[in-house]
């Protein structure tokens, strides 16, 4: 009695066993196959998905939802991300054996470091990688925990400083670019600037954009003293904008290079085109909304006259296999703004990557971390085809595109001058970030 | 005397910290209780623990100013800045567009304390002549003051919507809150943040125990109760207030750079009246005048909107979004914490503490607890 006694016991502990073995293994044969495989990544189907077959990879969102400076551009932007898996979902997927999903860890960062950081570590377990991660300064706030997790993410944001980092793949060109292009485009259209201003905010964005403005002056041959580097800051904290517009009309510069909001922008060009100044403005890419150029809008004429913007890839109406595809998805009703089509853009070398990984065999976080360094980015034509190895200086993307304010565009605008690479941002080596943050 | 522990003989013995057996092994058993939580929580909530710990050094600061002496203080989140600041300026790297010295830990987190205990020193005088209402106001003033100079002191820190790096825990050229491996077991950032937290927490919590329990504890509680009488018996009152203020705004330092460094990133934008408030609520829920009180309050403080993030899986109608639904976690939130106050103020002015203490006598004294 005794010994059957005890060998049921050994019976059912190496039953236990078995179950434990077989709940563990569970996550290495996945559908992948030999595909290895960790956190972020499950067996099961993604919520909602028709792909019984399929595993999920899930990938977090941190986006500026509700009340941050940027959430008219975040919400379509996250939209346009949402569209742009969901047509990865329909098609084959990662390798034909995964779907991705970005909807369950999509968090709002508020715009605010201390939000980012925190719902990051609480989606940090259930994520492979980050689809968005908006705005330079939260990223940079946990490019720290990034490290310690091989977290890859796609930014939301286009300071000079991501070329430098592995982790972060980003898409078009950043602002330093940017200023360099527009005041090259600028200074062919209507001839060499002898006076040159940039006003912007400061920080990662305008810094950027200024240090940009301060290169091509410097390569180009042209002062820019100090006293031209006007620092402005967004109406909710400066109430209004008539310090950088005074000093427009006492300098009266022949181009002033914008780096601010959609609203300061009007306000900038719309009163000092009221106080006389005849010169240009080239603004940055945010400094575009289509909503200056209503009826309404006081500074209607002067934006439609003077002002022209830097684009990193062409707005949603454009003819592309991207953007026709974009469009596609969009439906009937075209998005709020081209955050949408930024959203689209920005997510394709996280499906280059992901298919990467996939063929290495290798979907974990380091296996997606060594990937990056081997992939090339199709963009199907929305931005030419970019290789993430390589150093900074050759993966530096240098094209941008010239827009104007146009009624009869699709969202608001459209293209003046195709993607070009302007001779100064041709001749640049990037060594290091134009503006440090 | 063995055998009868609450009888004390001498006034050392009455207050000293640890004074009776059960409190000695409570505490033993609460501080092994903290150091092998971390290993049984996700990263997640070791981090959050940590802000817990680290908030409740900012508390204590708040209630020896406020609890012990009585002096209202609205401007906490003032010198929670400037210990950030001065940490992240004495850390920071020294080739960026702001400020950096490149200093080590051993340095910084000092300074983190003295110099806004130093910048308290030279408020204090000032703020001494006050009281009530009227330090209150003053305190605000403080607040927005620092509020401005944050905003504009570009080159410190890096101005709003910016912002800069925090401080970095480097010490004799490592960095001591990076994840290592540890004989095969893996050591989380969030793990050693929240050992860095217990310990500071500790030394600051023994160091304001024996302040309060010293001549002048004693003397910031006779100002406190009636400050008149006090300065008739020879308690000067400038003095005490300045020690006050000197002590709190170091405490408030330390924990403004160890906050930061939670995040990595410091915002201008982020010291206001609401943070101040925040820490208010702290010790008023927490309880007024006790230790134990302003690290419950923290705790209480800090985990309450993660607790809160939990609600929608219990209640259908609470939004776990931002948007939509009847109610928002936010919004439900807030209120709760609004509620939480006014509850507190009006059913237990004595805070967690003193629901705690109620709680211990009524079973000291159970069955005859009436």
């Amino acid at each position: 009695m005794k010994s059957i006694g005890r060998w049921s016991r050994i019976g059912a502990l190496v039953g236990i066993l078995a179950l434990f073995a077989a709940a563990c293994g569970g996550d290495d044969a996945g559908p992948g196959g030999d595909v290895k495989t960790g956190i972020g990544i499950t067996t099961a189907a993604c919520p909602g998905s028709t792909h019984a077959d399929r595993g999920c990879i899930y990938l977090g969102v941190l986006s500026d939802l509700t009340v941050g400076p940027f959430r008219a551009l975040a919400v379509p932007l996250t939209e346009g991300q949402k569209a742009f898996w969901k047509r990865v979902n329909d098609g084959n997927g990662i390798g034909g054996k995964y779907d991705v999903d970005i909807t369950k860890y999509t968090r709002d960062n508020k715009y605010n470091t201390q939000e980012h950081v925190a719902q990051l570590r609480q989606i940090l377990p259930n994520i492979l990688a980050l689809a968005q991660s908006l705005g330079t300064p939260p990223t940079i706030a946990a490019k720290d925990i990034m490290e310690d997790e091989n977290l890859v993410a796609a930014p939301a944001s286009w300071w000079s400083g991501w070329a430098f980092d592995e982790l972060v793949i980003e898409s078009g060109h950043n602002y330093c670019v940017e200023s360099m292009n527009g005041l090259d485009w600028a200074s062919e259209t209507f001839g060499k600037p002898d006076t040159l201003m940039a006003v912007h905010y400061p920080g990662d964005y305008g810094g950027d954009s200024a240090a940009g403005v301060a290169r091509w002056a410097q390569a180009n041959d042209v002062a820019f003293p100090t006293a031209n580097d006007v620092q402005t800051a967004p109406n909710a904290t400066a109430g209004n904008q008539d310090a950088p517009v005074a000093a427009i009309l006492r300098v009266k510069p022949d181009v002033v290079m914008l780096a601010t909001g959609p609203a300061e922008m009007a306000e900038i060009v719309g009163k000092a085109a009221a106080g006389g100044f005849k010169g240009r403005f080239v603004g940055s890419s945010p400094t575009y909304n289509p909503a200056v150029i209503a009826p309404t809008s006081p500074a209607r004429t002067a934006i439609l006259g003077l002002y022209n913007f830097v684009s990193p890839w062409a707005t949603f109406g454009t003819n592309t296999p991207a953007h026709n595809a974009m469009k596609a998805a969009a439906g009937s009703t075209p998005p709020a703004n081209d955050g949408y089509t930024s959203g689209w853009i920005w997510s394709y070398p996280m499906k280059a990557v992901l298919e990467k990984a996939f063929d290495l065999g290798d979907l974990t976080r380091e296996g997606v971390r060594a990937a990056v360094k081997q992939t090339t980015v199709d963009y199907e034509g929305a931005l030419p085809d970019k290789n993430l190895g390589g150093d900074a200086n050759t993966n530096v993307v240098r094209q941008s595109l010239i827009s104007k304010p146009d009624e009869k565009g699709l969202l608001g605008a459209s293209t003046v001058k195709e993607f070009f690479v302007g001779p100064t941002a041709k001749d640049f080596s990037f060594t290091e970030p134009c503006q440090k943050v | 005397v063995r055998g009868r522990p609450e009888l004390y003989t001498t006034y050392e013995s009455d207050q000293a910290p640890l004074g009776t057996p059960a409190k000695r092994t409570w505490f033993g058993a609460l501080l092994v209780g903290a150091l092998v939580l971390p290993f049984g929580l996700t990263s997640e909530l070791n981090a959050l623990v940590a802000t817990a710990f680290i908030s409740a050094i900012g508390a204590i600061g708040l209630n020896i100013v406020t609890g012990y002496a009585g002096q209202v203080s609205l401007g906490h989140a003032f010198f929670l800045g400037l210990g950030a600041y001065t940490a992240a300026v004495l850390s920071g790297p020294t080739d960026r567009s702001v400020v950096g010295l490149g200093l080590d830990m051993w340095i910084w987190l000092p300074a983190a304390g003295l110099v806004p205990a130093i910048v308290g020193l030279i408020v204090a005088p000032v703020a001494a002549r006050l009281k009530g209402l009227y330090l209150a106001i003053v305190t605000l003033g403080l607040v927005f003051l620092g509020e401005h100079l944050f905003r504009e002191m570009r080159f410190l820190t890096g101005g709003p919507g910016t912002g800069r790096s925090a401080a970095k825990m480097e010490m004799f050229g490592t960095r001591i809150d990076e994840r290592t491996e540890i004989f095969g077991y893996t050591v989380t950032r969030e793990m050693k943040l929240y050992f860095v937290g217990l310990l500071v927490l500790l030394v600051l919590a023994v160091l304001a125990k024996n302040l309060t329990r010293s001549k002048v504890g004693r003397a910031f509680s006779a100002v406190r109760d009636r400050d008149i009488a006090a300065e008739v018996m020879g308690v000067s009152l400038t003095r005490y207030k300045v020690i006050a203020f000197a002590v709190s705004s170091f405490y408030a330092g330390i924990c403004g750079a160890l906050l930061s460094t939670l995040t990595g990133f410091i915002e201008p934008t982020g010291f206001n009246l609401l943070l101040s408030v925040n820490f208010l609520a702290m010790i008023l829920i927490g309880g007024v005048a006790t230790l134990s009180g302003s690290m419950l309050g923290a705790a209480f403080v800090v985990l309450l909107p993660r607790l809160v993030q939990e609600i929608p899986r219990l209640l259908p109608f609470v939004e776990g979004g931002s948007t939509g639904g009847v109610i928002t976690t936010f919004q439900l939130e807030t209120l709760l914490f609004g509620a939480g106050i006014v509850a507190f103020m009006i059913l237990e002015p004595r805070g967690i503490f003193g629901m705690w203490v109620r709680t211990r006598t009524y079973w000291k004294a159970w069955p005859f607890s009436y």
